[in-house]
């Protein structure tokens, strides 16, 4: 009986459905023992290194389109969906480290052990984008977080950096508490980890569909990932751990990490929880008009634009979940889209960010943008294009996503939903239009001659740009494969 | 037919009352030689300093181990006013229980025939024999952390503070070299690593019994250090450090309860030295016939005590730092590379 | 006994008389520690004084409180001890069925001890098992980097 366990273990081992997380991992532990051999604050040879792991792994994740591998007793799936999400993570993570470097330097903390730190984090990432288990969601949660919280309390001088961390870590943790409470329950009721499984055997014995532990861990379960996700009510944290971590982090936690909890979310929705798809859509329905109207509500009163940006991407969490009340094809593909399109547009708007600061960072206000278009007026373009992509106008790719997204709600018949979101995009008009104000239409107060263009992080507004353009302008093509990606 | 187990089931009586015989056997023995191997080390260490040693209790000092017990006894029992007095109480017997209850998976002999049943000698015969010892030694230092917390005195703080940190330093290594002991044996069961050991070397060469001290000369080596380090023995007693910490973890204690502490000392020395025995020498399987087991097991031991008394009178105390950049730089990697080289050649053979 | 090849050491399984043996002699263990403790505090005599019962601190006065804060090393030796401990605990569930996972199960516990090498080799290189003195000249240099 051994034997045969052992040999059915080893044969389900299939090292090509963890390949690209794996290269990634090899890329930062590598780097990590050819940062000791340097001299502290040498950080230029880390920049490359992880752009190269990030290519070479996009390049597996590539191969991996269409030609589904699973592995390790369907614990592992590197299908589309993974792949789709995966690219999603590599282009936040490269964009981030794009921007970093400069960043860094200038806050005084040339550290390179940052970039390991990110490279662990995308391949947590990565395996809850493709874990079919909850056991291997749950790592790759870990992983992700752990990484992160180190990356959000980085500046370890500054209170408000350390502050950010440990806010960031007790609530992360309390709230994988609640995650791991519900994984524990629904092993409970099921007998089983794996996402199919529980699905099957749910849907088999309808009789513990109105059980109250089966609906606790459905709840406990969808909590875990909801303060991940920042949704109202669960978004407390949100604000004060992005405002506080370093921007080009706040940017990547905004568009990596966040896309890293709705894949998860919809495939244990999808796949385990199928056959209580009216009470969840009715549960998340409450949640997305809540989360769109506090964020945006809340947006509007902030001064600070890091702070702004935080509870925007509140907000956006909330259009996103509307793809998911919408449960249908179109509005899942569309969630896939619009994170895509989210991580372009937000993370181009933090790099305007980073090259706007001074050391500290403490002009990052409106007042601070005062006429900054006139004086930097490829930055002000850039930023304009970025907030309309947030907005959501046309031809950008913020109205792609949130058009496919709403498009999908109505499909479904949530018309009140879709209105709801689009009021309320209509409200994140007014603070979004307040900042292009102050740059265009206020007199400068500052000459701006501290900012600098370094080619890398001009790079990554680039493609920031270009992919919020090219989503906006041409949507189709990544829909299609969108649209294959999903279930 | 070949003979059965004695059990609970096929013979009540017999099994009970062998079993509370050997009980009180093997508690009476590690009980005596603790008490005798604080006499012979204050003799051998006497004779090396070219004194004499205790000599006026009994025949050479002989009775000198009851003298001192009844002296301790009679001591007063003193709590300091700002301890805290459950942990204070407790951790002496954290720290001498499980150094007495680890030689309990030990085999002190060959299986032997009572009535046609076999009884082992051995106080029970776990399937995780290694694991429980691995176990037990890791609950030490919970004993010496108490002590040194609960005393409320600096002194007794930073002991139990080194402590803590020498001893988990140095379990990584004992751990990883008994990784590679039962990585030849393939399993955890100490009487089966024994039986293991009484075969020929290799299956082929006769005149040396399969000892894994031939086949893993390094995990010895590393395992009687660390060891040493494990039961803070010099030149690894960093905890008590008696020119800098007076008396480290227990500053504090007197009378019986410091006796405890003295006693766990010499019970740890023979619970590492009979497990090196057992684990690296062949147990109780020579040099002796095996009907004289005991007799090479208790031989093995005392010739391990024998060391550590001869390493205390030979070596000065290493400096804290030197401890744990030994402890992390050299004894991990080394017994890292062995575990994974053994696994390479095992792998290779089968 | 053990074992042809191929198939798991026959162990017998732990019985009921394995625990009952082990725990008589962890009780007569327990007993006579306590008895032990119990006669001296019967017998020992006792006065009771302010002073006498003040922890020991070289003949003067204590000052202040002795639960101190444990300097960081400290705290890392633990944490590495926990990270390096379930490392052994792996290579041990390999170990003992390393002839049935063959060359896969090598190769899969010897990425393992690699990753966990590079970590140690990380540790060591950036100081985090230095003590002393050496620590302390480290710290210095690399003061200009907080």
């Amino acid at each position: 009986m051994d034997n045969n366990l052992v040999q059915i273990a080893l044969q389900n081992v299939n090292m090509w459905a963890i390949m690209p997380s794996l290269i990634l991992i090899c890329f930062g532990m590598g780097l990590l023992l050819i940062n000791v051999f340097l001299p502290r604050g040498t950080t230029k040879h880390a920049v490359w290194i992880s752009l190269i792991g990030l290519v070479v792994t996009g390049l597996f994740v590539f191969k991996g389109w269409g030609d589904p591998q699973y592995g390790f007793n369907d614990a592992v799936a590197l299908d589309n969906f993974a792949a789709f999400f995966n690219i999603t993570f590599l282009v936040a993570a490269g964009l981030t480290i794009l921007m970093s470097d400069e960043y860094l330097r200038r806050e005084g903390y040339p550290v390179s052990e940052y970039y390991p730190l990110v490279l662990f984090t995308t391949a947590g990432a990565m395996w809850m984008a493709s874990g079919t288990d909850m056991m291997t969601i749950f790592l790759g949660l870990e992983v992700m977080s752990v990484g992160l919280y180190v990356l959000a309390g980085f500046f370890r001088n500054q209170v408000r950096s350390n502050e950010a961390g440990l806010k960031y870590f007790l609530l992360g943790a309390f709230s994988t508490g609640f995650l791991l409470y519900g994984i524990a329950l629904i092993y409970g009721v099921t007998g089983s980890t794996r996402l199919t499984e529980i699905g099957i055997y749910l849907n088999a014995h309808t009789s513990l569909l109105g059980n109250p532990m089966t609906l606790a861990g459905l709840v406990l379960i969808a909590i875990g990932f909801l303060f991940k996700i920042a949704v109202v009510p669960f978004h407390m944290w949100t604000p004060d751990v992005y405002e506080g971590a370093p921007t080009p982090i706040t940017a990547f936690m905004s568009a990596g990490p966040k896309a890293a909890a709705f894949a998860s979310f919809l495939r244990i929705m999808e796949y385990c929880f199928f056959s209580l798809k009216p009470e969840w859509t009715a549960m998340l329905w409450v949640l997305a008009v809540l989360t769109m109207v506090v964020g945006n509500v809340i947006a509007i009163t902030q001064t600070n634009i890091k702070r702004m940006l935080a509870y925007s991407s509140i907000a956006h969490a909330g259009y996103a979940l509307v793809g998911m009340v919408a449960a249908n094809e179109i509005g899942y593909s569309g969630i896939l889209f619009y994170m895509l399109a989210y991580a372009f547009m937000n993370i181009g708007a933090f790099a305007v960010l980073v090259l706007a600061g001074k050391k500290g960072e403490d002009n990052l206000t409106l007042e601070g943008f005062s006429g900054f278009g006139y004086k930097r007026p490829f930055l002000g373009v850039a930023m304009t294009i970025f907030l309309f992509s947030l907005m959501g106008l046309p031809p950008t790719a913020g109205f792609a996503g949130k058009f496919y997204i709403f498009a999908g709600a109505v499909k479904a018949g949530y018309l009140w939903l879709a209105v709801i979101g689009v009021l309320n995009s209509a409200v994140s008009l007014y603070y979004y239009l307040r900042v292009m104000v102050y740059m265009y239409f206020r007199d400068p107060l500052e000459d701006y001659a501290w900012v600098s263009m370094p080619v890398s992080v001009v790079v990554s507004i680039v493609i920031a740009i270009a992919g919020s353009l090219y989503l906006g302008i041409v949507p189709g093509f990544v829909m299609e494969l969108a649209k294959l990606a999903v279930f | 037919m070949t003979p059965e187990m004695l059990s609970l089931s096929n013979s009540p009586g017999l099994f009970v009352g062998l079993m509370l015989l050997k009980l009180i056997v093997v508690f009476s023995v590690v009980m005596l030689m603790v008490a005798y191997a604080t006499w012979c080390e204050r003799k051998i260490i006497g004779h090396m300093q070219t004194r004499l040693g205790p000599m006026r209790t009994g025949w050479h000092g002989l009775l000198q181990p009851i003298a001192d017990g009844i002296k301790l006894f009679f001591k007063e029992d003193i709590i300091p006013s700002q301890a805290s007095v459950v942990p204070f109480l407790l951790a002496p017997m954290m720290i001498l229980v499980p150094a007495i209850i680890t030689v309990a998976v030990i085999p002190f002999g060959p299986d032997v025939t009572v009535s046609g049943l076999i009884v082992p000698l051995q106080i029970t015969d776990l399937n995780v024999g290694v694991l429980y010892i691995l176990a037990f030694a890791g609950l030490g230092v919970y004993g010496i952390v108490l002590a040194g917390w609960s005393s409320n005195s600096k002194y007794s703080l930073l002991g139990g503070v080194r402590a803590s940190a020498q001893m988990i330093s140095y379990e990584l290594a004992a751990g990883l070299t008994i990784v590679s002991v039962f990585m030849l044996s393939e399993t955890l069961s100490l009487r089966e690593i024994v039986a293991l050991q009484s075969e020929p070397l290799w299956g082929t060469f006769s005149f040396l019994p399969n000892w894994y001290v031939f086949t893993q000369p390094l995990a010895f080596f590393l395992f009687v250090i660390t060891g040493l380090a494990e039961i803070n023995r010099t030149p690894f007693d960093m905890p008590e450090a008696e020119s800098e910490l007076v008396s480290g973890f227990c500053t504090e204690y007197s009378s019986m309860k410091y006796a405890l502490f003295f006693l766990a000392e010499y019970a740890n020395m023979i619970v590492v030295s009979a497990i090196a025995a057992t684990l690296f020498l062949g147990g109780w399987y020579g040099p002796l016939p095996s009907s004289l087991g005991v007799i090479n097991l208790l031989g093995k031991i005392v010739a391990f005590m024998f060391f550590f008394i001869w390493l205390r009178a030979t070596l000065p105390r290493v400096r804290y730092d030197q401890l744990m950049r030994m402890g992390w730089k050299v004894l991990l990697p080394l017994a890292l590379a062995n575990v994974v080289v053994t696994g390479f050649v095992v792998v290779l053979l089968q | 006994m053990s074992s042809t090849t191929g198939s798991l050491p026959t162990t017998a399984p732990i019985l009921f008389e394995d625990y009952l043996a082990l725990g008589i002699y962890v009780g007569i263990a327990l007993f006579l520690v306590a008895i032990l403790l119990l006669l001296s505090w019967g017998l020992g005599h006792r006065t009771r004084s302010r002073i006498k019962n003040e922890p020991y601190e070289s003949g003067v006065y204590p000052t202040d409180n002795a639960r101190l804060k444990g300097p960081v090393p400290f705290y890392l030796v633990a944490i590495f001890f926990i990270l390096f401990d379930i490392e052994v605990i792996f290579v041990a569930s390999w170990a003992v069925a390393y002839d049935r996972l063959g060359w896969a199960g090598f190769g899969q516990v010897s990425f393992f001890t690699l990753v966990l090498l590079v970590g140690l080799l990380h540790l060591w290189k950036t100081g985090a098992l230095d003590w002393g003195p050496s620590a302390a000249r480290q710290n210095r240099k690399n003061q200009d980097i907080p």
